[in-house]
């Protein structure tokens, strides 16, 4: 399988990075705060425990084993899935930062060329150059000057919803490629958030 | 010329390759950009069919097929013992160094090491006439194996010449050449041979010498001879397994293939871990040394399992030519007709009975018609044989299942293993009603020359009591055994001591997983002598309780366990104190 | 993994079963995953059983119910199947695609895995022989288990076959003392409430937070659970094989998967074998069953306990027929001691572990272990062929030994089978129990032991 246009990670790689300096206090402590409240809730189910220990201590040790074992159990998960929430939080904030960062970039320039990567990958990819293209209406000037260089390929007159990016299809219509930006990140989401829980140091 | 075409169409193992004219009938190719290996196995027009050695996940229409103008061969010559293959001849310990713990995709080996050297001593001159199968000289390939170099079994023939002297050489080394009508063909240490041709030979001769296992019930009872053919049929859980192990371990043969056909694979690791540990009763060195595996595991692709049984009969073939004893066990056969059946489905093939492909029976015959004891090609004079024993996993036990009834007709000794004497922990769970041996009148002059000349009678005389005690067993079911008399309530107490001491025996056990032929004969006679002297001494007024109660009893049951096979005199012994109780007891009336 | 997406397909040419084939696709791999969109936006998962000559057949794992003709799109993704897996995936559920159930995110994934897997080189296993205490006699005394091993549980429509499950879960993970235990359990088209009972006993013993678990309940999607077990062995592989833990691998239940199975072969139209399943059923079931194992050089293990129950308790039905074949053993639950009000109501004779012989004896149990079993096994039989004859000829007609037997058995199912859910018995009561059950015999009638181990353990009753 291809790698992925250097040019659209690139973007994406370098935007993520100057978001991630910007947030990343902001998220350690929320993390902090976080790993602070299991901690809480750990330090709270110990007098709990205590108490129930002392109820039941009639019943059997047995019993009691079975209920610290849970309570103790149970607690561990819950502090842990509280982290997981606030990581997973955090990795939503930088997305989002990082998606309105790219639908608000300049459309000059290096743009013009990531599109026309996009456009030379799908049409490699759907094997014919008889293709109907659709895009946003920001990106509608940049894409339809691109198609100059692509002979049989056309400009639809509807425009999709997305950040970026082109969505191609052929001509008869049965194959579809969605390249759009938004497609690409949903699929690198799994390697970037990995990336970012990386770096806020938190290791699997 | 190598035909190259393209993939049109994949479904698991099976795969339509256009632009295939030049291929040829089970001629191997390579598939898809990884390489991987198949075969083909139908040609429509330029279509071919292939049936793939390796998984085809991510295999894709439009991917190179290439031919490689050869059948699907093995490679033969010192190195193979002690190896573990997959179906295809590929040594596992080299996938395990290109890919890990999982077996990986389109790696290819050499099946045994080439740049090793071995020790050649010619026996064979310059100038010397030879042809097909002669041996121009030998190498020591293990401890226990001497093995002679041969002419492959297609070679034209001609005069020697160049042929090396005594010393060390690796398997690339020319070892000498011939010369026949100008035309000059060089000998190295191996050769390769189509797994799907049977390797030729000269004569075949009549199986007369028993193949000993170790095992009581087998030897004794339902004997299988060196160049015969077996099956061993039983539901899961019934002991197959174990008790192929047992015939791999102990068989006074010297090679031993063991084919894991679409079986467990930690059968395979056992084998790999226990051998090499377990010394040859009759050589004192490691199994291993006289062992090859060849493995492909339930969950290893289905088409390289059809491919297996070709591969481990092929290797058993050529160890046969230099004119030595040769067991092949294959477990289990029935996988091999459900990789049939499942590359029949795929080809669209009209289906015989539950499935399988009608062509079931003819495949089995071919398969178990390469056993025999033959007079090899070429000289000089050597005999050797390859016995064959499939395993087969009848499903819900059913022995009326296609697979269990098509062998039948193709093999001469049949041990049909029984669900409910595995329930009950008689092991071997081999049923001594249903199973039979057609090699019986055969090897018996074998025991009457080699251990007595009454095993036959006293064999027959055995077994006459289990068959009494299968008719009495009905009445029982009905009456209780109260209702019989005490000559026939004998006949079921030697019965189950027949069972306990001598049909059962625990491979687990140091002493009593190799019986020798000496102590099962002797064990056999002297449950024989107790029954005989027992209706003797009820004649003479003794109580059946006296009888039961005699120390012997016990003595007689323990004695397959505690005592070894080089203390004979110990048996000698227990009938010397049979012999006493029995006179204890004699005329002794007891009321009731 | 890639930015690079798979090509959408729009011409549907089929929709049988849970089967869609699509039209003039150019470049389709086999086994690749595929996304199926529907009319209304919604996203299915399938993937690839049969491509070439411009047709794909793809196999829709949640059900083609609502896609039509017109409409419906598949996307080929690129790739087979895969799994994200971590450490974090411990303590966590998930449905039958893998994906959470417990309302928190994707676990952020150490690797994506296919979920296939490969097969294990027979050269690199290490052979299993790590006795586990499960605590429950009747299988540490009969059928030991060990580490790597796969041991199922046949069972029938109601019977007690899922407290057994959790009882060796719970007492085999002794949790707090082996940091490296795990639990994966993948619940395959059974109630909610037989799942959630299995949760809840890892909750109680507290090793909630080292399991993990996958649920395809009676009202998910049925073709979902071809991919149920292969997600949660391959987290179990990872586990173990990446972070070496020793993980048990609990699969409940195995039938509703070959029945899903049955159902995909038949949508092809395929020729059936046994009772409609598939041919390649026996293939298709060791390619999940073999998953477990050891491997040299590597600390973890996968010990997998599948349950399946018998379609009318029946052993020689191709599903326990054929895992039969495949397993190391099988643990029976018989319907006349479920009956009797007997727990565990294991049916030791026709129950067996393949591997208990490199399990025990000296250096892991004790030596005369081996021998003591073989013997009870025996006593066993012997007293259910004098109970099947006191039902013919009455107690009457049976000898002074017969009668022994049947006290034997009494004993046997009485003192040594049964045992409390929670009463988890150590190596030794259990052995000490056997030897009870033994020395109600006459010593002549110990066939099976050798004579020094009977003097150290026989003790006849006053």
């Amino acid at each position: 399988m291809d790698k992925c246009h250097p040019l659209a990670n690139l973007a994406l790689e370098q935007t993520i990075d100057k978001i991630l300096n910007q947030t990343q206090k902001e998220i350690e402590s929320s993390i902090d705060s976080a790993l602070n409240d299991s901690q809480q809730t750990l330090d709270d189910a110990i007098p709990k425990l205590d108490q129930e220990y002392d109820k039941i201590i009639a019943d059997g040790k047995k019993e009691a084993d079975k209920i610290e074992k849970q309570i103790i159990g149970s607690a561990d998960i819950k502090a842990r899935n509280k982290q997981l929430l606030a990581l997973e939080a955090s990795v939503d904030k930088v997305f989002t930062k990082a998606l309105d960062e790219i639908t608000n970039n300049d459309r000059s320039g290096d743009y013009a060329n990531l599109i026309k990567s996009l456009l030379d990958e799908s049409i490699r990819i759907l094997g014919t150059s008889e293709v109907i293209v659709s895009t946003n209406s920001k990106d509608r000037d940049v894409v339809q000057s691109t198609l100059s260089g692509f002979p049989g390929s056309e400009l639809s007159s509807d425009t999709v919803e997305c950040i970026g990016g082109v969505i191609i299809k052929s001509k008869d219509g049965a194959m579809t490629f969605d390249n759009t930006l938004d497609a690409r990140i949903e699929r690198l989401k799994p390697l970037i958030r990995k990336d970012i829980a990386a770096k806020f140091g938190v290791n699997n | 010329m190598a035909a190259q075409g393209r993939i049109v169409w994949v479904s698991g193992p099976a795969v339509r390759a256009d632009g295939m004219a030049d291929a040829k009938m089970y001629e191997t190719v390579t598939v898809g950009n990884s390489k991987l290996v198949g075969e083909v196995i139908r040609l429509t027009g330029d279509v071919a069919f292939i049936q793939v050695y390796e998984s085809t996940s991510g295999l894709k229409p439009g991917e190179p097929v290439v031919g490689t103008g050869n059948p699907l061969s093995v490679l033969l010559g010192p190195g193979i013992i002690g190896q573990l293959y997959d179906g295809i001849q590929r040594p596992l310990r080299e996938l395990s160094k290109a890919s890990g713990s999982f077996i990986g995709r389109g790696i290819t080996t050499t099946a045994v090491d080439m740049t090793k050297k071995y020790h050649f001593v010619p026996t064979a001159s310059n100038g010397d006439e030879v042809s097909a199968g002669n041996i121009i000289g030998n190498v020591q390939e293990t401890d226990l194996i001497e093995h002679p170099i041969m002419l492959p079994p297609d070679h034209v023939g001609g005069k020697l010449s160049n042929l090396v002297s005594e010393g060390d050489y690796d398997l690339e080394t020319v070892m000498a050449t011939t010369e026949k009508d100008g035309q000059s063909v060089d000998i190295k240490m191996y050769h390769k041979w189509p797994v799907r041709k049977p390797r030729p030979y000269n004569k075949r001769h009549d199986p007369t010498v028993p193949l000993l296992t170790g095992q009581r019930v087998i030897d004794t009872f339902f004997p299988i001879a060196k160049g015969g053919t077996g099956s061993i049929p039983g539901a899961f859980g019934t002991g197959k397994t174990v008790t192929l192990h047992q015939i791999a371990k102990w068989a006074d043969s010297q090679v031993v293939v063991y084919i894991g056909c679409g079986e467990r694979g930690n059968e395979m690791t056992e084998v790999l871990v226990e051998f090499p540990h377990l010394k040859d009763p009759r050589s004192g060195k490691p199994l291993m040394d006289r062992t090859v595996l060849v493995a492909n595991t339930s969950n290893m692709p289905v088409a390289a399992r059809e491919a297996s049984i070709y591969t481990g009969v092929t290797i058993a073939e050529y160890y046969r030519d230099m004119g030595k004893d040769v067991v092949l066990v294959a477990d289990s056969t029935s996988r091999w007709a459900e990789s049939l059946r499942e590359m029949s489905g795929r080809l669209e093939e009209m289906p015989a009975e539950e499935g399988y492909p009608s062509y079931l029976a003819s495949r089995l015959a071919e398969f178990y018609e390469r056993a025999g004891r033959v007079q090899a090609a070429g000289s000089p004079d050597r005999n050797g044989s390859v016995t064959l024993i499939g395993a087969v996993s009848p499903s819900g036990g059913d022995f009326t299942e296609p697979v269990t009834t098509h062998t039948m007709r193709f093999i001469k000794t049949f041990w049909a293993l029984d669900a409910k004497l595995a329930y009950s922990r008689h092991y071997p769970s081999i049923n001594w009603m249903n199973s039979y041996s057609g090699y019986l009148a055969d090897i018996a002059k074998w025991w009457s020359e080699n251990i007595s000349k009454d095993w036959f009678s006293i064999r027959s005389e055995t077994y006459g009591i289990l068959q009494r005690e299968d008719t009495l067993k009905e009445i029982v079911r009905l009456l209780g055994p109260e209702a019989l008399p005490d000559e026939e309530k004998l006949i079921l107490e030697v019965a189950r001591m027949v069972k306990i001491g001598l049909l059962q025996q625990n491979s687990f056990d140091d002493v009593d997983t190799y019986c020798s032929p000496e102590k099962q004969f002797k064990l056999m006679k002297l449950l024989v002598d107790f029954y005989n002297k027992g209706q003797q001494a009820l004649k003479e007024g003794a109580a059946l309780s006296d009888i039961r109660e005699l120390g012997v009893v016990s003595s007689l049951l323990k004695a397959r366990m505690d005592i070894k096979d080089d203390e004979m005199p110990k048996l000698d012994q227990l009938d010397k104190d049979m012999q006493e109780q029995f006179k204890s007891i004699s005329g002794v009336k007891v009321s009731n | 993994m890639t930015a690079e997406g798979g090509v959408q397909y729009s011409k549907i040419a089929e929709i049988k079963g849970p089967l869609v084939v699509v039209d003039d696709v150019e470049s389709a791999a086999f086994d690749e995953l595929v996304e199926i969109e529907t009319l209304e936006g919604e996203r299915r998962l399938g993937k690839v059983l049969e491509v070439g000559n411009g047709k794909a057949i793809v196999q829709v794992f949640e059900g083609t119910t609502g896609l039509s003709i017109s409409g419906t799109k598949a996307k080929f993704v690129g790739k087979v199947m895969e799994m994200p897996v971590s450490k974090e995936v411990l303590g966590r559920v998930f449905d039958g695609l893998g994906r959470p159930k417990d309302g928190l995110p994707d676990p952020i994934a150490d690797k994506f895995v296919d979920i296939n897997g490969e097969p294990m080189n027979p050269e690199q296993r290490e052979y299993p022989k790590d006795f586990i205490q499960t605590g429950v006699s009747v299988i540490d005394g009969l059928m030991t288990l060990v580490r790597g091993q796969k041991l199922p549980i046949f069972s029938g429509s109601g019977m007690s076959h899922n407290l057994l499950a959790a009882q060796i879960a719970r007492q085999a993970s002794v949790v707090g003392k082996q940091d490296d235990f795990a639990v994966v359990f993948a619940a395959i088209g059974v109630q909610y409430s037989e799942a959630e009972y299995f949760r809840r006993s890892l909750e109680e013993s507290g090793a909630l937070k080292r399991s993990v678990l996958f649920l395809n309940t009676a009202d998910d999607p049925a073709i979902e659970r071809i991919i149920t077990p292969r997600v949660a062995l391959t987290v179990a592989e990872y586990l173990a094989f990446d972070l070496g833990m020793h993980v048990l691998v609990v699969i409940t239940d195995m039938t509703n998967y070959a029945e899903a199975l049955r159902e995909i072969s038949a949508a092809r139209e395929e020729v059936p074998g046994r009772k409609g399943y598939p041919g390649y059923l026996y293939t298709d079931l060791s390619t999940l069953y073999e998953r477990a194992g050891k491997l040299d050089g590597r600390k973890g293990s996968v010990t997998q306990v599948p349950i399946l129950s018998m379609p009318s308790d029946d052993i020689t039905h191709p599903i326990p027929d054929l895992t039969g074949y495949i397993t190391e053993g099988q643990i029976v639950v018989g319907r006349d001691l479920f009956r009797q009000g007997v727990y565990p109501p294991i049916n030791i004779l026709s129950s067996l572990s393949r591997l208990m012989k490199d399990g025990i004896g000296e250096g892991s149990t004790r030596d005369d272990h081996s021998e003591v079993s073989n013997q009870v096994y025996d006593a066993y039989s012997r007293a259910q062929e004098v109970r099947a004859l006191a039902g013919i000829v009455g107690k009457a007609g049976l000898t002074e030994i017969d009668l022994k037997y049947m006290d034997v058995g009494d004993t046997f199912e009485k003192e040594f089978l049964t045992q409390a859910t929670d009463e988890n018995r150590t190596i030794e009561e259990t052995l000490a129990l056997m030897w009870k059950i033994v020395s109600k015999l006459p010593k002549n009638e110990i066939t099976k032991i050798k004579d020094k181990h009977v003097e150290k353990y026989y003790k006849e009753e006053e």
